[in-house]
């Protein structure tokens, strides 16, 4: 008996160290940046990502494309974030795995931070060059001084190519035409090793000598005064002199060889010019919303008037990106991603065309796995339970209205 | 062999043993001065150590020396002390500019893809040899944070300006002026860094128009004064020896 416990002590202990050895072997691609694990009012009650558009799935090293579209600045902004005074219109990816070309809000360059409005909406373009293949999931993100980084919808792109050919030319003020990947590293690398080399000769004049037993009994001795020589101060201070030497003439040639210097460019943006949204004619209450947990699905009783002369009907409900549509009013063509799009995850109790001045109270309900996905469910667990988003309403012509909806979100676990 | 015995039976073989110890105790040094002086710089000079476009000529100039001469006064204060060797500076910056070199070139360029002419380190080896060579000369604390101290600080600048300043070469790009160190930073997107958190060209300086370098330095030169002697006796409490009476033990 005890044999067999032996062995079977023995074999544990083998797959034990089989099981460790694989584990470490076993290195998964990470291909997410955490955009599911913020919280889901941050996504759901801050920036709306809308009217998106990815240029291009594939792009080869060197190719350019671009990532547009407009984001809504929600007017109920949660109180546990800071204010988007201070932000940055960011793009999620791996490292710099594209380089960001150029970026705009509102037709201005916004290579800076900006101030944005609440309750405004704002036109981007994100213009990016490929740089490293392989597969990168692409979002749109802002970044919010005191906020932290709201990251937006993600689609894959696969860059093709070797990122040995790729060239990030650039023309300077001064005339200069230069490869940014490559500028200056041979100066680098020179001065590096220069002062390295220097330090190390200094530490070799010294560590030549015997160091730490002799020197200690010395000093212990009150002898400390005999080991510093005349000739060691005079080569000390030919050291000193020379760094010092060394340093002001390559600042003088510095100087002499690049005479156009600037200081870094800093400072707010402020003014982006918002797009001027067409007043919506649809008025909309909640009268409540709940998130039923085990059905994945959110409903919400409205109180919809149109106010407006043409008869319309709710296409669209958009929230922290996952676009839930009523395939009877909407269907995407625009390829968004699909894990964000529910084409079916709007039903409407009553979605036949609200005439003008008519009022209707509906039951809606956004239904989709994404809500367990992209943890929006989560946000029962948050510290402000509302939920807020976007509701598409179309005419018969396909003309859109957009009205915002925020109101508080009562869970359902039965 | 009993424990009153010598380990050594012989001058040459004690000479031997002894440097052995030396290089064993320098290598320790340098490794451990090496793992701890990065962390403390990565977390007290951080990114205005890792990326051209925070190195200013205001902010970077007044914390970089202010937070790295830290552990070389400590390991001057054990160094000289103890062993009346003076080579505690160089030692600790030649061990930290080869931790950030690794780190930067393995992981920042190696891993993240990051250019290594945007996230190269700064250039801390001139103050250092000076402020070796002041403790030598003087033989004195107070001189050495005085005038070494001092003397670090006013180096910092112009001892990086030859490998900085091509990235502050202008550039007009799409209707703006920045530099191609601020062009490197817009460029090589940091999800996690954004340009706000940039503190750069931030301060109330603005009486000196564009000579601002030279007063942060010596601004950072009077702080790292006061730095340079609070580390010095970080370093002598850290290397003192203390005997416990053995009826205690």
């Amino acid at each position: 008996m005890k044999i067999i416990k032996d062995k079977v002590a023995k074999l544990s202990f083998v797959a034990l160290l089989m099981s460790l050895t694989a584990a470490m072997f076993y290195t998964p691609t990470a291909s997410a940046h955490g955009e599911k694990s913020q919280a889901a009012f941050m996504r759901m009650r801050t920036i709306h990502w809308f009217d998106l558009n990815w240029s291009k799935d594939t792009v080869a090293v060197n190719d350019t494309m671009t990532i547009s579209g407009k984001f809504h600045v929600f007017a109920g902004w949660p109180e546990t974030v800071d204010k988007p005074e201070v932000s940055f219109l960011n793009i999620g990816i791996p490292g710099p795995v594209f380089i960001r070309a150029g970026s705009w809000i509102g037709g201005q360059l916004v290579p800076r931070s900006v101030s944005l409005e609440l309750g405004e909406t704002y036109e981007f373009k994100v213009l990016l060059k490929a740089r490293r293949p392989g597969d990168w999931h692409v979002h749109t993100m802002m970044n919010v001084q005191g906020g932290g980084p709201i990251i937006g919808p993600g689609k894959w792109v696969t860059v093709t190519g070797s990122m040995g050919s790729f060239v990030n030319n650039i023309t300077t003020l001064t005339g200069e035409t230069i490869n940014l990947e490559t500028y200056n590293l041979s100066n680098i690398y020179f001065w590096h090793a220069f002062w390295y080399a220097l330090g190390l000769a200094w530490l070799a004049f010294w560590v030549k000598r015997p160091l730490f037993v002799p020197r200690h009994i010395a000093v212990s001795s009150g002898k400390a005064d005999t080991l510093i020589s005349a000739a060691d101060k005079k080569v000390a201070l030919g050291f000193a002199v020379a760094t010092i030497a060394i340093v002001a003439g390559s600042m003088g040639t510095t100087n002499e060889k690049f005479p156009v210097t600037t200081p870094l460019q800093a400072g707010l943006l402020r003014g982006m010019q918002p797009i001027q949204m067409p007043e919506s004619t649809v008025s909309v209450k909640v009268d409540d919303a709940s998130y039923r947990v085990p059905g994945r699905a959110m409903q919400m009783t409205l109180t919809v008037t149109n106010n407006g002369d043409s008869a319309v009907r709710l296409g669209e409900f958009n929230t922290a990106g996952v676009r839930f549509l009523d395939p009877a009013v909407l269907q995407d063509e625009t390829a968004y991603p699909d894990d964000l799009l529910a084409e079916e995850g709007l039903t409407v109790s009553d979605n036949s065309p609200l005439a003008p001045g008519e009022t209707r109270t509906v039951e809606i309900t956004a239904s989709d796995a994404a809500w367990e996905v992209y943890r929006l469910a989560d946000l029962i667990y948050d510290p402000d339970s509302r939920f807020a988003g976007l509701l598409f309403f179309f005419d018969a012509e396909g003309n859109r209205q957009m009205v915002m909806i925020d109101a508080p979100l009562i869970p359902s676990f039965i | 062999m009993s424990a009153s015995q010598s380990a050594v039976r012989s001058r040459a073989e004690a000479v031997q043993v002894s440097r052995t110890f030396d290089w064993m105790i320098l290598f320790t040094v340098f490794t451990a001065v090496l793992g701890g002086y990065h962390i403390h710089y990565m977390l007290t000079g951080g990114d205005w150590d890792f990326w051209t476009d925070w190195k200013d000529r205001r902010l970077w100039v007044t914390v970089a020396p202010i937070v790295s001469i830290t552990f070389p006064a400590a390991v001057q204060a054990c160094l000289w002390y103890r062993y009346r060797l003076p080579f505690g500076a160089v030692v600790s910056v030649l061990a930290l500019m080869l931790g950030e070199w690794i780190n930067r070139y393995l992981n920042f360029w190696g891993w993240t893809y990051f250019p290594v002419n945007f996230c190269f380190p700064s250039n801390l080896i001139p103050g250092a040899i000076v402020l070796d060579v002041v403790l030598m000369l003087s033989s004195s604390l107070t001189a050495t944070a005085v005038i070494g101290g001092l003397a670090y600080g006013l180096l910092f600048y112009p001892g990086n300006w030859p490998i900085i300043a091509p990235l502050h070469v202008p550039v007009e790009y799409n209707g703006m002026m920045m530099t191609l160190a601020d062009l490197q930073g817009y460029h090589y997107v940091r999800t996690g860094t954004p340009e706000y958190i940039r503190m750069v060209e931030k301060g109330t300086l603005r009486t000196f128009g564009k000579d601002v370098a030279p007063v942060s330095a010596f601004f950072s030169g009077f702080v790292s004064i006061i730095i340079y002697f609070l580390w010095h006796f970080f370093g002598r409490w850290f290397s003192k020896t203390d005997f416990v009476d053995s009826s205690n033990v």
